[in-house]
């Protein structure tokens, strides 16, 4: 019997909100109770608990993957860094600048610098072939003659080859550089005849930090 | 009793509430690791594939030479090579991975890009450590060097190959093979399991290689080819990456053509030196760039021979 008139006291305690009499949620705990302000007060302390939560692990979430991207940056810095690098000891066999056979035997190192004159002509179609990358994966090429010196003349079909520097891509030069010492030949008209001329130069490759 | 039942009732909907809040707080943490272990997968598939690109740029040769090197990877890697030539002038090379962690392939890594490259192997090449050699493609002159990737999972077994070709592989080989070996020239020595490479017919080919009427025929599809660059090219490759490189390195053909005729009239004009190479030029990049598939080889082959001819005998060399 105590247990039957319990039943019917929660039943009442639980009711469902009564549209028709405006009277919904109404219960025996009236809302001054202390039993209701209680349990207000550990809603509000849970909500308060759990936003603080989510916004302490949002956080630690969001540190992480600002480390981590901050070393991405680095590691794609470092990859650009060790392709400038392989590329400046191979550059001058690629098919763009190698002296092939022009100047007698085949040479390792050897730069042909009328055909890189050419180049520099038809750079277009090597610019932007990729995503914001030319087709070296470089920033700039630059070909530098060390000896004999001029002064500090970048290189041009009209002054050619009374010059120092040849740059392929016409855009300023930025960033971190990679060289190599490579010889740079080309054919020259001396007394009635077609001779080799072969000088010191550094090929320099450009590459900038991944920001 | 009823006192304790109503206590029990507000101690229930607390946790009720909380166990709502903490499952979702716990779902979103899970999603977001597990978000954040597919990233960093992703990530380190494409510094892989990055890295391996980079790696093939000390391949780039001076002379006729066939060079070989190895690259070991930490774990089971699957090497997925491609070809797109219709981005860019020259095309792109792509390049990405999928590694083995626990037991499971991650999914294949985003595409990392090269312009100019031309990577020819299985496709996914699959192991731990694979062997990559060079040669470089002249038409007539230099116009790339061609990389061949093999994994030393999978043994090929060139069976009566012509001289010329024995003596490259061994050479490849060297003295004392490796245990990784993966080329074979003899008969005996090809493990169980090897692709056999036959030169002149056979049985049990996985893939043949007609050296007269110069095609290889890989599951059943003809890949014609000219020189010996191209012809491991085929080998190593499938039909359509196989032609879809081959157009890439003609744009860079018809190119290279521009620049050479380029360099001639900047030289005629300094020293007077005469090519008489320019028409035929013209004509070597109109047929590159309109080759259409490697049925067509023939006729650019003989273009080219006649090119050579000219610039081996004539006063100046343009190359």
């Amino acid at each position: 019997m105590v247990n039957k008139s319990a039943q019917m006291k929660n039943k009442k305690i639980f009711q469902l909100p009564n549209k028709k009499n405006g009277q919904g949620m109404k219960s025996k705990i009236s809302p001054a109770s202390p039993f209701a302000k209680k349990a207000q007060m550990k809603i509000q302390q849970m909500s308060f608990m759990l936003i603080a939560v989510f916004l302490f692990f949002a956080l630690v979430g969001m540190i992480i993957i600002t480390v981590k991207f901050s070393g991405l940056k680095q590691d794609a810095t470092d990859l650009r860094d060790r392709n400038a690098m392989l590329l400046a000891s191979k550059l001058a066999n690629s098919p763009e600048f190698s002296c092939g056979e022009v100047y007698g035997n085949q040479k390792t190192d050897c730069i042909d610098e009328d055909k890189v004159m050419a180049l520099k002509e038809n750079i277009g179609k090597y610019e932007n072939v990729g995503k914001n990358t030319n087709f070296w994966g470089v920033s700039n090429i630059e070909i530098r003659r060390i000896y004999p010196k001029y002064e500090n003349i970048t290189c041009t079909p009209v002054n050619y080859p009374k010059c120092d520097t040849i740059i392929l891509i016409d855009k300023p030069i930025s960033g971190f550089d990679h060289s190599n010492f490579v010889a740079l030949c080309r054919k020259e008209k001396y007394k009635d005849e077609v001779v080799n001329k072969c000088e010191m130069a550094r090929v320099i490759l450009w590459y900038e930090e991944v920001k | 009793m009823i006192k304790n039942k109503k206590g029990a009732l507000e101690f229930s909907f607390t946790w009720i509430f909380a166990i709502i809040a903490g499952m979702f707080i716990l779902f979103l943490a899970i999603y977001g690791v597990t978000k954040f272990m597919n990233m960093e997968r992703n990530t380190q598939d494409a510094k892989t594939a990055m890295g391996i690109g980079v790696l093939t740029n000390p391949l780039e040769s001076s002379f006729e030479t066939t060079t070989r090197t190895m690259i070991g990877l930490p774990v089971e890697t699957r090497i997925y090579t491609g070809c797109k030539n219709l981005s860019g002038f020259f095309g792109e090379q792509t390049i990405k991975v999928s590694q083995k962690t626990y037991n499971e392939w991650s999914t294949e890594g985003v595409n990392v890009s090269f312009p100019n490259k031309y990577i020819f192997s299985e496709n996914p090449a699959e192991g731990k450590n694979f062997y990559l050699f060079s040669k470089p493609f002249e038409l007539p002159f230099k116009v790339a060097d061609l990389i061949y990737l093999t994994s030393t999972k999978d043994k090929y077994c060139f069976k009566n190959a012509p001289n010329n070709i024995k003596k490259e592989i061994e050479n490849l080989i060297g003295l004392n093979p490796s245990a990784n070996e993966n080329f074979f020239t003899k008969d005996l020595d090809c493990p169980e399991g090897s692709i056999n490479i036959c030169f002149s017919g056979g049985n049990d080919c996985n893939i043949r290689v007609n050296v007269n009427s110069n095609y290889v025929e890989k599951d059943s599809k003809k890949m014609y080819y000219k020189g010996d660059a191209l012809m491991y090219a085929a080998i190593f490759s499938n039909k359509n990456d196989y032609e879809c490189q081959l157009d890439r390195l003609m744009k860079r053909t018809g190119q290279l053509s521009d620049i050479y005729r380029d360099k001639s009239t900047f030289v005629f004009e300094k020293t007077g030196c005469d090519f008489e190479l320019d028409s035929r030029l013209v004509l070597l990049k109109n047929n590159a760039e309109n080759l259409g598939n490697s049925e067509n080889l023939n006729t650019i082959y003989s273009l080219a021979e006649d090119i050579a001819r000219e610039n081996d005998y004539g006063v100046c060399r343009l190359w």
